[in-house]
């Protein structure tokens, strides 16, 4: 319902708008390095509520986290790219305060190898 | 000249008196030495008498006349040197205080003939002056009053160049920032095109705020006018934004408050001139320290770096850079400014009435103090975003609305007041959560959701009776009477668990209710939740 309300500030940010820039929330970093554990649909749950000297957008995360949220979806709550978001949570994840939890490929392997056993069978038939 | 008639008409009775005396005096000598000498000499004496009395009275007369012509005259002379003391102290007045004020007044913005149609009037009871000397003077004035009005429009012109150019370039610049922003979103998840995006953004960052500058000089409003309160995090982020090395400033504790709409923007760029003051003139590897506390005065700001320290003469040469500044800056004088920044800086305060001091900082470099008045703080929530997407994030997050209440001021005091009772809560349940997930590939890898909502509910009877817990443990029985109970109050802990909860009893047959009573509370986690 906010979502919209944000795109359009966005729009006409001459404005409106936030005057903070993202190179600014991120410190500069673009997500490329030390991110790499992190995927579009990794689970990431909170610890802990958020602590109080945190940036904003940590705690929102915190906050948003405290029921498992993929990447993808905190990125979208927070109308953020994914590159901030992988950034951000990635300082989470080294000072402990979030878990990442793998995404859901591993549970599905098993399936695939159901699927190509039915598919054997079915050739079979 | 009526005066000069009635003075000899004051002396006159007394001078001709004066004047006839020795005539008299030698007339009675004449009859008198006639009377007393004998018979034959009398005849000449008479003669000679006579001819006496004749020559004093010319001589009398005369006499009378030069001194009545003098007197005039002193009494003129004396006019005249009153009229020309008069001449001089208005000749003074002219170049002490007549045009400097004139010029001052131009420079003020009046209109040149409201100044010298006062001025004429101003003069009119000047008493004594003789009409040409006026026009002299009022001559005198208005070629001044022209020259100064010339120069005037001329810098006046000069300025709108400046400030035309400058807000063309802001308009492109800002352009471009909407647009990278618009590409951060698209390659947001390439992160080498993402990175190239951010360096590219913060250039444009840069750029904006030179023009800014220029704006600002040319005597212009600095650019972007933001309609909305806006939370002071955001704005010492945006100033951080908008300099080279703002991964050295380090932001502390800011105290909750919002930034009235029009002043956001100067206060956002004399931050960041101050930002780039400290970050320019300390060594690379130094951080600058960037708080905002709350004063009796408003909000002060405080930039503390840990570069060269100032030398007295030359925090004296700085504030005096202010403070020319404050009383309006020459175009022409900022060729010889070496610190741009700061005649930026001066100029805001004055217009925004921002207190500026400059003093030496216990780090040994320069601490930068920047007092924001009461008038143009509010409350944060009077500022509907909160810092960047924050108040995005809480507007879909309303599943936790109670949370989202006390949250409502994002930034940073408020959240200590959620934490103080929620962590402890939250703190067990955490631990709690990832346990299970490990138990559950062993078992039944596929279904990860349903052993992992069994797995509380199993383990809750035994081990633990925590808040959850207690929470989970019902929620098998009646759904419905648990989540009217959890919904209202206490749901920012509570909620992993009724979420939990809410699972089970979906997967357990009563879909129907438990997904609704999720959507309300939450309803993306819900959806996702299914969704794997």
């Amino acid at each position: 319902m906010s979502d919209p309300d944000h795109r359009h500030g966005e729009g006409y940010g001459w404005e409106d708008g936030s005057p903070e820039r993202l190179y600014v929330i991120t410190g500069g970093r673009s997500g490329s390095l030390e991110s790499a554990p992190l995927d579009l649909v990794t689970l990431i749950v909170a610890r802990s509520a958020p602590a109080p000297g945190m940036q904003p957008e940590h705690a929102a995360i915190m906050r948003m986290c405290q029921a498992p949220l993929s990447v993808a979806e905190i990125s979208a709550y927070l109308s953020l790219p994914v590159s901030v978001v992988t950034v951000l949570v990635g300082d989470l994840l080294t000072d402990g305060d979030v878990l990442a939890r793998a995404p859901v490929a591993r549970a599905e392997l098993p399936d695939l190898a159901l699927i190509e056993a039915v598919i054997d069978g079915l050739q079979k038939l | 000249m009526v005066r000069e008639g009635s003075s000899p008409g004051g002396s006159g009775p007394a001078s001709p008196v004066i004047w006839a005396l020795p005539a008299v005096v030698i007339a009675a000598g004449t009859a008198v030495a006639v009377a007393l000498v004998s018979g034959p000499a009398r005849t000449p004496v008479a003669w000679l008498g006579a001819g006496a009395f004749v020559a004093v009275a010319l001589a009398c007369g005369a006499a009378a006349r030069r001194g009545r012509e003098l007197a005039r005259l002193r009494v003129t002379v004396a006019e005249q040197r009153t009229a020309l003391a008069r001449q001089e102290a208005e000749t003074v007045r002219l170049a002490d205080t007549l045009l400097p004020d004139v010029v001052r007044r131009l420079r003020e913005g009046e209109f040149p003939e409201d100044v010298l149609a006062s001025l004429e009037a101003h003069d009119a009871h000047g008493p004594g002056l003789t009409p040409e000397f006026r026009a002299a003077h009022l001559a005198v004035l208005r070629s001044v009053l022209d020259a100064v009005v010339a120069e005037e429009d001329l810098r006046e012109s000069a300025q709108r160049a400046f400030v035309n150019i400058a807000r063309r370039v802001q308009a492109i610049v800002h352009q471009q920032a909407q647009e990278l922003r618009d590409m951060e979103d698209r390659h947001g998840q390439s992160p080498s095109v993402f990175g190239d995006l951010l360096r590219l953004d913060h250039g444009t960052a840069l750029i904006g705020r030179l023009a800014d500058s220029i704006a600002v000089l040319g005597g212009a409003r600095p650019g972007r006018q933001w309609n909305r309160a806006v939370p002071l995090y955001s704005v010492l982020r945006g100033a951080m934004s908008r300099i080279i090395d703002y991964q050295r400033v380090e932001l502390h504790s800011v105290s909750e408050v919002a930034v009235v709409g029009p002043a956001v923007e100067p206060l956002i760029h004399a931050l960041a001139e101050l930002l780039d003051n400290a970050t320019r003139y300390s060594p690379p590897r130094t951080r600058v320290h960037l708080t905002a506390v709350d004063v009796n005065a408003g909000i002060a700001i405080e930039i503390e770096d840990g570069g060269v320290s100032m030398s007295e003469e030359a925090r004296n040469r700085a504030e005096r850079m202010l403070r020319q500044a404050q009383q309006g800056i020459d175009l022409n004088d900022l060729g010889e400014t070496p610190r741009l920044g700061l005649a930026v800086v001066g100029r805001l305060s004055q217009a925004y009435d921002f207190q500026v001091s400059l003093r030496s900082s216990a780090y040994g470099g320069v601490r930068a103090v920047l007092v924001v008045p009461q008038d143009l703080i509010t409350t944060t929530s009077a500022a509907t975003g909160i810092a960047h997407g924050i108040g995005t994030s809480s507007g879909p997050r309303g599943a936790l609305t109670p949370a989202a209440g006390d949250t409502g001021g994002a930034t940073g005091g408020a959240t200590t007041g959620v934490t103080g009772p929620s962590r402890p809560a939250t703190g067990p349940s955490g631990p709690d959560a990832p346990a299970v997930t490990e138990r559950t590939p062993s078992g039944l890898p596929q279904r990860r959701r349903k052993t992992r909502v069994t797995a509380p509910a199993s383990a809750a009877a035994p081990a633990v009776p925590p808040a959850p817990d207690g929470a989970a443990g019902p929620a098998g029985a009646s759904t419905t009477t648990r989540t009217a109970a959890t919904e209202p109050e206490p749901a920012p802990h509570v909620q992993p668990g009724m979420w939990l909860a809410a699972f089970q009893s979906g997967l357990s047959g009563d879909s129907r209710t438990g997904a609704d009573q999720n959507s309300d509370a939450s309803p993306v986690p819900a959806s996702k939740g299914e969704q794997p």
